[in-house]
């Protein structure tokens, strides 16, 4: 019974962090080439409503439906943050501000409600849903199975991103190139790497994994649309990035740490232990400024720092 | 070395908001030879060669490489033509490998890099040029002069004919320096030519071919090394001939009374690594202790451990025989220790206040300028006309930002608020660099005077001559330890740096 | 990727630039905001003016924007003065949730003092709760440099879901005792409801009164203090006020404070003049907090101006609150928002630089 539960929890930690190891991944990209993306929650938003809609309208075997829906989520998250990258790239805003903006414009009472009221998303139920697969045939194998072969296909494609994107960063050109842009733009530039283009791409592709976060919310998780559904995981999921020391692997750890948190207000209601369910609810939140306390200590801060360029503008020195 | 020209520029004009940077520059590079190019700060030399590596692009003018004229629109296009530059302020990545570093930027169309096969070309390189930096080694763990050697491997890696090297000998002992030029002539025998930027008239005798001399954004001429002489140089260099005399002192230095005792002091860097190694020495009344030594030996650490700026692991520090509370700015700067740091415009200045604040940075707490916690902005400013009268600051007004001042105002400013404090002990870190030489005359005199006064002065510089001629005792810092004391008059040049590089003081004398 | 125009640094920056720039991101704003609509199929030019109708004209309209106005007021100047040290407070919702908890104890609490006293009571309780809960993040920012946007934002959350649980989850006290199985928050008494001026037949809050004062008292503080001077050096440079020996840490938690006490503030006139109860999910919906940042960013980070800019987007919130309907979705007011506060950073391009035209005369030479 006690081992149940706790395979329950581990495997619902890791289908409530899906969603956050996507954004955090993309917060990751974006912010190894020094641009700092606050604007993930608002952008996880729009990605959900239009992962929704998407469900919605594409026709269709129920494949393809959930795959545009997922394609569009990610492509409206990628839409906007071109928009953070036009401020932060080419205007040159503070980024903190410009990431800021982009919440309160795409976020719980901005476009992402106005989106799903205009076009109706709210109105009708999303009926095709990201379910989880058997994969093999093993979903029912003992503690193995609900853990490993019975997840949804964005965990296993988030499997698939996380060793991607380590090899990526840490083994590649386009990573090496990604990450002197990160720490030294001025330099990355003068080996003739294009700084902007670099930092319009990953931050795009970041905001469209962020999106696809935000699609998890809205047909897998509640799975339905309702304002402001992503609830801080944005917020969590930049958090994250910090915890993970901007490296794929360890930011997954973290997540399904936090997923745990965060389901296990559903978890336990559901076999009926009485706790506070507001209780369970502040966990994640006061667990995020926890852990932030602890690796903001200078020893952690020495050891595996932010990318030196991280939130600085480049602007090629013309006195 | 040929008559064959490798890179020639002409009619070269730049200009930046305020400024023409270069107006009208001829220049002309033959193939293997070290072409100096000589001028005071902001004659234009950095900007000219910042047009021929691509990172800026002239308003007018024309560029020609091996005959054919070119224009780069970035240094990868400059590159791409042989044409490399080593910055004065080294672009590396300092979590970056030596070998990754040099490859960075490089597309030979493969997704992943052959770290075994670039380490080996880098290795060759290395051995080529006795560029001696190990490809394997992260760059924040070298040396100043071995960043120096990366950057250049990182031309020579892309094949480049031509190397413009941007005052590249500031950051290295007079040995390291040595063995740079040893290294520019072997390359010069190879044919590749090399752009050697300086204001060091010394060094530009020492390494060079031929030389240009830039004043004012203008080319004043070009002549053969072998058919001029220092004086000649600096006359054209400078505009009228200069004297490099050592400055004669109103009041002599009274040695008997100590003004500032450090003991014992140990200190540890931004690393956490200590970077000073119980430091001791004293300063008397009205003596300019010059600290001689190349940057990053623990200077730094030293002028902001005695202003209190950072908390030392060691010992003590005194003034006027009262103990100080040490790592407390407060306490430094109310038991009248002065300060002007190598840093001026975001250390010793906020630069986006006003001139009257930044002239009230310091004595904003004192009676006169603030009552009640309030400040008295009429005090401000008046104390803000006096001193910008006396120490004539040229700025349109008093509210104006000091980030608008030129360098030597901005040094006039900073210089203002220090001595107007009547200090009994003044550090100055690099208090000439970067000025012009009459802001540079304008400041030695203003030290020489405060001296006089019976201010201890506590003079670091990089610059060996300033310190020869204004000091009257000097100490030589190496690796965060004083490695020599010796008095002024009559030191011997070639043992202070043998001492900064690392030879200990008997192998020196010898 | 070369683009057609090139920005050129400012070496002055003249004053007027102050208002024209906001006034140049407000019609920036209108203009992005109308393509919005017109994209999904609204005529721009009806939905603007039902906006202006419901939320600026006639004395009753005005009298409802001002009301709405006077938390943003608060939240504004929340935002104002952490931004200005380079403290970026995002908490400012969080801290005006707790400015409400704290004078509705009050309000419920002492049920027989005369209202004047009870004004200042409950302002100084919401203050102070609100300049305390911004002040654990300005003392994790000081002790342990952790980074406060997402601390203070985290805070926001816990901060909703302490309220939610006093009133609907357990029966405390600032649960309606009556309310028995369907949760209400408990009314603060009579007394404790806070004056509400008629001038010309508007309604003017006695907390739009001290939004304006406290607009200038700020001001003051900033401009002509010791304390001022010093945050102002602290922003300018780190580097330059660790020099001249000012105390940066106990300034960041001070700072904190005062901008929390801020939002506090809000909190109490909300409950004083507005609700007269602790409403999480009221507060919740309207978001106060985070309109805060858009209110600040247009005024330039101004004190007195951000009040008054706090009217504007009352106005426009008033005017969403209103017309809140099928065909009026309520996303329509945040969207806005969101684009004035982009307009508002991207304004703050053209105070620090020029555009330019790429184009250079040589390059017809070169070619």
């Amino acid at each position: 019974m006690n081992s149940n539960l706790f395979i329950i929890i581990i495997s619902s930690a890791i289908f409530y962090g899906t969603p956050l190891f996507f954004a955090a991944l993309g917060g990751i990209l974006t912010e190894r080439g020094g641009v700092l993306n606050l604007g993930v929650e608002g952008t996880m938003l729009i990605g959900a409503v239009a992962g929704a809609w998407g469900s919605q309208h594409v026709g269709g075997s129920s494949w393809m439906t959930i795959t545009m829906a997922i394609v569009i989520g990610m492509l409206a998250g990628g839409l906007v943050s071109t928009l953070l990258a036009f401020l932060c790239i080419t205007l040159k805003v503070n980024q903190t501000v410009a990431g800021l903006a982009i919440t309160i414009f795409a976020g719980t009472v901005g476009l992402s409600s106005y989106f799903a009221k205009t076009w109706g998303v709210s109105e009708s139920p999303v009926t095709r849903q990201i379910r989880k697969l058997d994969v093999l045939g093993l979903a029912d194998t003992p503690i193995l199975g609900p853990i490993f072969f019975n997840q949804n296909i964005l965990t296993y494609l988030s499997w698939i991103l996380c060793v991607a994107s380590s090899i990526y960063l840490f083994r590649s050109r386009f990573g090496l190139h990604l990450r002197a842009v990160g720490e030294s733009p001025a330099t990355a530039d003068a080996m003739g790497i294009n700084v902007t283009r670099y930092r319009y791409l990953h931050t795009i592709f970041g905001g469209a994994l962020a999106g696809a976060g935000g699609v998890f919310y809205s047909l897998a998780i509640v799975p339905n649309w309702v304002d402001g559904m992503t609830a801080g995981a944005g917020w969590i999921a930049i958090a994250l990035v910090i915890f993970g020391f901007w490296r794929p692997g360890l930011t997954l750890v973290g997540a399904y740490l936090f997923g745990a948190l965060q389901s296990l207000s559903s978890t336990l209601k559901a076999r009926n232990v009485s706790i506070s369910g507001d209780l369970l609810n502040a966990l994640p939140f006061f667990m995020t400024i926890v852990v932030l306390v602890l690796v903001s200590s200078r020893f952690a801060h020495r050891r595996l720092g932010a990318p030196a360029a991280l939130g600085v503008p480049y602007e090629r020195e013309e006195r | 070395m040929t008559d064959q020209v490798a890179v020639r520029m002409s009619g070269i004009v730049k200009r930046f908001p305020g400024v023409v940077a270069n107006d009208g520059v001829d220049l002309e590079i033959r193939a293997g030879e070290v072409h100096a190019l000589l001028g005071e700060n902001g004659a234009g030399k950095s900007t000219l060669s910042n047009i021929l590596c691509g990172l800026y692009r002239a308003d007018e003018g024309v560029v020609e490489v091996a005959g054919r004229q070119s224009e780069f629109s970035s240094p990868r296009d400059a590159l791409n033509a042989g044409i490399g530059m080593v910055h004065q302020h080294f672009r590396l990545v300092p979590t970056f490998t030596v070998a990754e570093n040099v490859v960075l930027g490089e597309s030979d169309g493969s997704l992943f890099m052959n770290h075994d096969q670039v380490a080996a070309r880098v290795q060759e390189l290395s051995d080529r040029y006795a560029l001696a930096v190990d490809p394997t080694a992260r760059i924040w763990q070298l040396s100043v002069g071995e960043q120096q050697r990366v950057e250049i491997l990182k031309v020579l890696y892309r094949g480049a004919k031509v190397l413009i090297l941007d005052e590249p000998t500031a950051v290295l002992t007079p040995i390291e320096a040595r063995s740079l030029f040893a290294t520019l002539r072997a390359m010069g025998e190879e044919g590749r030519s090399v752009i050697f930027i300086s204001h060091k008239l010394g060094e530009v005798m020492a390494v060079s071919d031929r030389v240009t001399v830039l004043r004012g954004g203008r080319t004043v001429g070009t002549v053969d090394t072998s058919e001029t002489s220092t004086r000649d140089l600096a006359s054209l260099m400078v505009g009228r001939s200069v004297d490099f005399d050592r400055v004669v002192r109103a009041t002599p230095a009274d040695t008997d009374t100590t003004v500032l005792r450090v003991e014992d002091v140990s200190v540890t860097d931004d690393r956490g690594r200590v970077s000073l190694h119980q430091i001791s020495f004293t300063i008397g009344r009205g003596e300019i202790v010059g600290v001689a030594g190349v940057a990053g030996n623990g200077q730094r650490e030293l002028a902001e451990v005695i202003s209190g700026i950072r908390v030392p692991i060691a010992g003590r520090i005194s003034v006027m025989d009262e103990e100080l509370k040490l790592g407390k700015a407060r306490a430094a700067i109310s038991s009248g220790i002065a300060h002007v740091p190598e840093d001026r415009l975001h250390t010793g200045l906020a630069a986006g206040h006003s001139v009257e604040d930044n002239l009230a940075l310091k004595n904003y707490r004192s009676v006169q300028i603030s009552k009640f916690r309030l400040l008295k902005r009429r005090a401000i400013r008046e104390q803000a006309s006096t001193l910008v009268e006396r120490y004539d600051v040229k700025t349109p007004d008093t509210v104006t930002p000091v980030r608008l001042l030129s360098g030597g105002n901005v040094q006039k400013v900073l210089l203002a608020r220090e001595f107007s404090a009547l200090p009994s002990v003044l550090i100055a870190a690099s208090p000439t660099r970067g000025l012009d030489v009459g802001a540079i005359e304008t400041v030695r005199e203003r030290l020489v005077a405060a001296a006089d006064e019976g201010v201890g002065v506590l003079l670091i510089s990089e610059d060996l001559d300033e310190i020869l001629s204004l000091a009257d005792r000097i100490l030589v810092m190496y690796e965060g330890r004083i490695v020599d004391d010796l008095p002024a008059t009559g030191a011997d040049r070639e043992r202070i740096g043998l001492t900064m590089g690392g030879s200990n003081t008997t192998e020196a004398v010898k | 990727m070369r683009s057609p125009l090139r920005l050129e640094r400012r070496l002055e920056q003249p004053k007027r630039l102050n208002w024209v720039i906001p006034l140049i991101s407000l019609v920036a704003a209108l203009i992005l905001g109308a393509i919005v609509l017109w994209v999904t199929g609204k005529n721009p030019f009806e939905v603007y003016q039902r906006i202006f109708e419901r939320g600026f004209a006639g004395r009753r309209v005005f009298s409802d924007s001002l009301v709405s106005a006077t938390p943003l007021a608060f939240t504004g100047l929340c935002a104002a003065v952490a931004f200005r040290m380079g403290l970026i407070n995002v908490g400012g919702e969080g801290q005006l949730y707790m400015g409400s908890l704290a004078a509705t104890w009050v309000g419920i609490t002492f049920d027989n003092i005369p209202t004047g006293l009870m004004i200042v009571l409950m302002a100084v309780a919401g203050m102070s709760c609100g300049g305390l809960y911004a002040g654990i993040v300005g003392l994790l920012r000081a002790r342990f440099g952790t980074n406060e946007i997402i601390t203070s934002l985290m805070m926001n959350y816990l901060a909703a879901i302490l309220l939610t649980y006093l009133v609907y989850n357990s029966f405390s006290y600032w649960r309606d005792p009556v309310s028995g199985n369907f949760p209400s928050p408990r009314a603060i008494t009579q007394r404790a409801e806070w004056n509400t001026f008629a001038i010309f037949e508007i309604g003017l809050p006695i907390a739009f009164l001290m939004a304006i004062a406290m607009g200038f008292i700020i001001w003051f503080i900033y401009k002509r203090t010791r304390f001022g001077f010093e945050v102002g050096v602290i922003a300018d440079s780190p580097k330059a006020a660790r020099y001249a020996g000012i105390r940066t840490s106990s300034t960041i938690v001070l700072v904190m404070g005062l901008s929390g006490a801020m939002a506090g503030l809000g909190g109490a006139a909300d409950v004083g003049n507005f609700r007269r109860y602790m409403d999480p999910k009221g507060l919740e919906l309207s978001g106060y907090g985070y309109t805060g940042i858009v209110v600040a960013a247009l005024a330039r980070l101004n004190p007195i101006a951000s009040v008054f800019v706090a009217l504007l987007m009352g106005g426009l919130n008033n005017a969403g609150y209103s017309l809140r309907g099928p065909d009026f979705p309520s996303g329509l007011v945040g969207t806005l928002q969101g684009l004035i506060l982009f307009s508002a950073v991207a304004g703050e391009i053209l105070i620090k630089y020029r555009v330019k035209s790429n184009s250079r005369p040589s390059e017809a030479v070169a070619a």
